[in-house]
């Protein structure tokens, strides 16, 4: 179980939630505060058992008890090393999977890449990296930031088959503004405004259409089971 | 291939470096107890290539450990002020008339430098690496303006040996100082080797580092640390021998193109190299004594490193 009690900062008001074993989904607007929230539940700001994950504290705990627990996807690969290739990167992620560096990069279609140093890849193909990593650490929590913010359709397509597939992943907390993924997914809705917590409830509650006109005003729309931004 | 000849070559390099100087010894008497040869050998030369391999790969793998930590090209011990700290405090030395005690005074000077550093980067974020470097560059210009108070106020004599003292040396006698540079070149080559991993992540992104269970602040400290130590106890006995832990991890990384954790052992190996070459080459040049070494690394290695860059860059 995760459990968030009360955490307030300057960015992060009153948050207070649990996940039980479950899934979760993650929207707001930009600048509300979600990557800092993902912070806060992967250990990487430090805070007093607000936030405690089995019983434990991610930010002071260090070692296979910490990576078991939870792992963080950022949005964009940061690597300070010119030559770290993407085998090499992949190793050091390799933490708690019983799967194959090897088959992770024929799984994504990125076994070309295997040799090419990861500061020279593109930004799709870096996400597919990342994407690649978290199935090597295999957390019992992945959080994925903006998971799908860089890739084409045919891999977005790909990457949601492989988080509706219950033996690639465990539990997923996702941050996204791809609204379709997220109401395919069906996952639990948490939306975060101006640091605060207005909605957490059932994907279905959330995507109602009275909801929709709550939070998005007019510039969303449902067309036939999709969720389309209205230009 | 070549990486392996050249490796050879190096290590040939190493063993003939004591044979040649201003003065010819012949190979016959280096066992002959009797002859000057074989003190020249045994109580100059050899403690002098010893000397020089073991600063060299100090100096170079500080270089790359500096590097990786505040993932800046640029940091190196002596950009960060600790030459500077170690000079300055010799300078105080010579002039208060402890000239004993340089050595001492020059490791103190070091690690006044490294504490000052650890309590400025405890006040700020240290994954503001940058305002780490700037604040380092600071404290260089800070010492030397005292380092010119202590000019303005010292005599000829004082002068001189400050000046001396700041071009590097590696002049010794006998095996007594070096004993302590080999056992500080073995454990900081032990550490780093002991750190790969960690260093492996730190080389990725502090975040990576920390998500995959690694504690980077007491990482970063112990490194630190004990790199600072090593590097202290070099700049106490040969004075400040800039450059090298700047230019050989980058002549290495442009070379080998493999990721830092991947050249400790090569670092260390081509700086010891590195240093070897520059001594001989300033004690065999010398029209009436040996050429400061500080000036034959500089010499040298400074045309190289802009080539490489400049060739990198096309």
């Amino acid at each position: 179980m995760l459990k968030v009690d009360n955490y307030n900062s300057n960015i992060l008001k009153n948050i207070s939630f649990e996940i039980d074993n479950k899934n979760l989904i993650i929207l707001g607007s930009n600048g509300a505060g979600k990557t800092t929230l993902a912070h806060l539940l992967s250990g990487l700001l430090e805070h007093n058992n607000t936030v405690l994950i089995d019983g434990i504290n991610p930010s002071f705990t260090y070692g296979d008890k910490k990576t078991k627990l939870i792992n963080y996807i950022p949005p964009k690969l940061d690597i300070f090393d010119d030559y770290i290739d993407v085998k090499e990167f992949l190793d050091i992620n390799n933490l708690h999977s019983n799967k194959l560096v090897e088959d992770i990069l024929k799984l994504l279609e990125i076994n070309y890449l295997a040799n090419k140093p990861c500061k020279q890849l593109s930004s799709g193909e870096s996400q597919l990296l990342l994407i690649a990593s978290a199935i090597l650490h295999n957390a019992k929590y992945t959080i994925f930031d903006e998971i799908t913010a860089n890739l084409d359709p045919l891999k977005i397509k790909k990457v949601f088959n492989l988080l509706k597939d219950k033996n690639i992943f465990n539990h997923k907390i996702i941050i996204t503004h791809n609204l379709d993924l997220a109401y395919k997914l069906k996952y639990d809705i948490l939306f975060i405004k101006d640091g605060k917590i207005v909605f957490n409830d059932t994907n279905e509650n959330f995507f109602s259409d009275e909801s929709l006109k709550v939070f998005f005003k007019d510039s969303v729309k449902k067309v036939d089971n999709n969720i389309l931004v209205a230009l | 291939m070549i990486k392996k000849i050249v490796a050879f070559l190096s290590f040939i390099l190493i063993l003939l470096a004591p044979f040649y100087g201003q003065i010819e010894i012949s190979s016959q008497n280096i066992f002959n107890n009797l002859s000057s040869d074989y003190q020249i050998f045994w109580d100059i030369r050899v403690p002098r290539t010893l000397l020089a391999f073991f600063v060299g790969a100090i100096l170079a793998l500080s270089g790359l450990v500096f590097q990786t930590i505040f993932r800046n090209p640029m940091s190196t011990p002596f950009t960060l002020g600790v030459a500077s700290g170690a000079t300055l405090f010799t300078a105080i030395a010579i002039i208060l008339g402890f000239t004993a005690f340089t050595s001492l005074f020059a490791f103190i000077g070091a690690m006044v430098t490294i504490i000052l550093l650890f309590i400025i980067s405890s006040r700020i974020n240290i994954k503001e690496t940058s305002s780490l470097l700037l604040i380092g560059i600071a404290l260089s210009f800070f010492y030397s303006a005292c380092l010119m108070v202590l000019f303005f106020v010292s005599n000829l004599q004082e002068s001189y040996e400050i000046v001396r003292f700041t071009m590097g040396s590696l002049d010794i006698v006998g095996f007594n100082d070096i004993y302590l540079v080999i056992l500080a070149g073995l454990s900081i080559l032990t550490i780093a080797l002991r750190y790969k991993y960690e260093i492996q992540l730190l080389l990725t992104s502090y975040q990576l580092a920390n998500l995959k269970g690694i504690d980077v602040k007491k990482t970063n400290y112990i490194l630190l640390f004990w790199v600072s130590v090593a590097v202290g106890i070099c700049v106490s006995i040969t004075g400040p021998i800039g450059f090298i832990g700047l230019i050989i991890p980058h002549i290495l990384k442009t070379i080998y193109k493999k990721s830092a954790d991947k050249l400790i052992i090569p670092v260390f190996f081509y700086g010891g190299v590195f240093l070897v070459l520059c001594d001989m080459i300033s004690r065999n040049l010398g029209v009436t004594s040996d050429i400061p070494i500080g000036v034959v690394t500089s010499f040298l290695g400074a045309p190289f490193f802009i080539y490489l860059i400049i060739s990198k860059k096309r």
